[in-house]
């Protein structure tokens, strides 16, 4: 399946190479990152809902959605993205963050491992408490990531801005994508490095999903200190210029 | 390793070709009474049954989970529950066992045991995360409540591999002690069967060393504890214990059930060497000697039920050990059993994820695991 699409794409982009949609181009920046296919190409779309439907049921946009389908190349979807109900596009993300060596298999096993004992946490800590309180903890542990990686996302961060030879530290505002991005960096090198030798991933892991779930922790400590410094050199807003 | 389990199996045949010809007819009769279903009482009678005596256990309880207490369980099995599982009674704070049809077999066949004929032994058989193990908890725990004499070895894939210490045995110059495994063991049997280790006297004397001995007339339980505080002499010890147990169980004062997991492990080869790199044959370990003299039916007034497991075994690649036997294949969850175990789930509030409570959750749940039971516990961990 791979081979005749490889064909296809060496014959239409020769030795054009597939550039970032226009929209994305700053003045000045040049594209570090590019792909193998061209801008006609579109993305995948991976939903059973989507192409269950029958005929009869579609809207006028839809049919001609379809239609243009027919023609247009499509990009080969990723093995990791799935139809599946349980998938979740952020833990997904955090999966490839934490990946090395091109590793998914223990990626994802170690991710697995991680829900696995927050859940079996909260749960020993739902037996404990009295019953007042149980309604309070929460078990899921997906809820418990997003969660957690919500409240470790910064609101404003800090850029490197030359002015008159030196380097400025000036706070800016940050996408969402760089938030959650930051987050979930910030996270995995908190695991990583911060831990006893002998101590596994998995369980440092769950141990920094429930304090930052709670808003305690080393890493929404470190999104305080970049919340500070901001404040810090808020004199210094006006640097920015976009 | 199959040459051996072959020729178990055709010593069973020979000794017991009523028994085979109940085993033919027996699924039949399961396969039909499997059509009537269980009466929907309550939200937690749709996986659960009140019946928690196993003795009590028929096929319209097939697929029902039914609660040990941990009482019980703390006493039956201090070593044979398998990891997972004792860490998901530890989260849950119960103990469930789902009843299957091959444990449901075999304890009918237990009731009907007739104890003047030579020990009769089962073999559970089936692929990696079926459920052997658990079955062969369940058989346990209902012999335990009839007052049998239990001797379970957890996992003899644990007595070939991986030792620290090997003695040259005292006893007998060629074979080889482990005191480790030996003396944790003996504390496991001790807390299992506790009464009735003043009751059983033994008819020999023996020999420790030059200053120590136990004369004949005296308590097992004086033996059991000579070999926990003795780790030297512990292997020597538990041969001592499988040997009396052997020769009174005829005798008709109690019932013995010998139930070993990981059979497998006394014919293979094992992983230990001697100091000039030279690898020991499991002939050589006293202990694996010793149980295979258990095992062998030349003694009556119980049973013998035996687990293969590929889990824990060395040298065979992943798809070995099948015997040529039918009775007592562990196979995967049936839809009901599958319906039962994922209510089981939700009722203790295990999965958490929104979406696997939907059909489509349960659908993808099905086919991710083809319902090998292993699988699914191992899925449901995380969602």
């Amino acid at each position: 399946m791979a081979a005749p699409l490889v064909k296809a794409l060496l014959r239409c982009s020769d030795l054009t190479l597939g550039v970032r949609s226009a929209a994305l181009r700053f003045p000045g920046l040049t594209q570090v990152r590019w792909s193998r296919y061209s801008a006609e190409f579109r993305d995948p779309l991976i939903d059973k809902e989507y192409y269950r439907k029958p005929l009869a049921e579609l809207t006028e946009e839809e049919k001609f959605d379809r239609e243009l389908k027919k023609t247009q190349p499509i990009k080969a979807a990723p093995s990791a993205h799935t139809s599946s109900v349980f998938e979740d596009p952020v833990i997904s993300k955090f999966i490839n963050m934490m990946m090395k060596g091109g590793n998914k298999v223990l990626a994802r096993s170690l991710m697995t491992q991680t829900l696995e004992a927050v859940k079996r946490k909260q749960f020993e800590k739902f037996h404990a408490a009295a019953s007042e309180e149980q309604a309070n903890i929460e078990r899921n542990p997906y809820t418990i990531f997003h969660q957690a990686l919500k409240n470790c996302e910064p609101v404003i961060g800090l850029a490197p801005i030359l002015k008159g030879g030196r380097f400025y530290q000036v706070p800016v505002p940050l996408s969402d994508r760089r938030r959650r991005f930051l987050a979930m960096k910030w996270m995995i090198t908190e695991c990583r490095e911060k831990k006893h030798r002998r101590m596994l991933m998995p369980e440092k892991l769950s141990k920094e999903l429930l304090e930052a779930f709670h808003n305690q922790g080393p890493v929404v400590k470190r999104k305080h200190d970049l919340h500070k410094m901001a404040e810090a050199n808020r004199a210094l807003a006006h640097y920015r210029w976009w | 390793m199959l040459k051996g389990v072959a020729s178990l199996v055709s010593r069973v045949r020979k000794l017991d070709p009523g028994h085979l010809r109940l085993g033919t007819q027996a699924p039949q009769s399961l396969a039909a009474q499997l059509d009537n279903q269980v009466s929907f009482e309550s939200p937690r009678a749709i996986s659960c049954t009140n019946e928690n005596d196993p003795a009590k256990h028929e096929e319209k309880h097939e697929g029902l989970h039914y609660n040990l207490p941990l009482q019980d369980v703390k006493t039956v099995f201090p070593h044979g529950l398998p990891p997972r599982y004792a860490m998901q009674m530890k989260t849950f704070n119960e103990a469930c066992l789902m009843v299957r049809k091959p444990a449901l077999e075999l304890l009918h066949y237990l009731k009907n045991t007739n104890f003047a004929h030579p020990a009769i032994r089962y073999v559970l058989y089936g692929e990696k995360g079926t459920g052997k193990t658990l079955s062969l908890c369940h058989i346990i725990h209902f012999c335990a409540k009839q007052d049998w004499l239990i001797l379970h070895i957890p996992d003899a894939h644990l007595w070939v591999k991986n030792c620290r210490d090997l003695l040259q045995s005292t006893y007998n110059k060629q074979r080889f002690d482990q005191p480790l495994e030996a003396s944790v063991w003996l504390k496991n049997f001790k807390t299992t069967n506790e009464r009735f280790l003043s009751q059983i006297k033994i008819q020999e004397k023996y020999v420790w060393n030059k200053r120590e001995s136990i004369e004949k007339g005296s308590s097992l339980g004086e033996v059991v504890e000579q070999g926990i505080t003795r780790v030297r002499n512990a292997t020597d010890a538990v041969g001592i214990v499988l040997k009396e147990l052997k020769r009174q169980s005829s005798l008709g004062i109690f019932r013995l059930l010998v139930a070993v997991d990981g059979v497998n492990a006394l014919w293979g080869r094992t992983t230990l060497k001697r100091e000039d790199k030279s690898p020991i044959a499991p002939e050589e370990l006293a202990l694996i000697h010793n149980l295979r003299k258990m095992v062998r039916n030349d003694w009556n007034g119980g049973a013998i039920v035996l687990t293969l497991s590929q889990t824990g075994s060395l040298f065979k690649p992943r798809n070995a050990c099948l015997p040529q036997e039918l009775l007592g294949k562990v196979a995967n969850y049936s839809p009901k059993e599958f319906e039962s175990c994922i209510q089981y789930y939700m009722e203790n509030s295990w999965l958490q994820h929104e979406k696997a409570h939907t059909e489509e959750g349960k659908k993808e749940l099905l086919f991710l695991s083809n319902g090998n039971p292993g699988q699914l516990e191992r899925l449901c961990a995380y969602l």
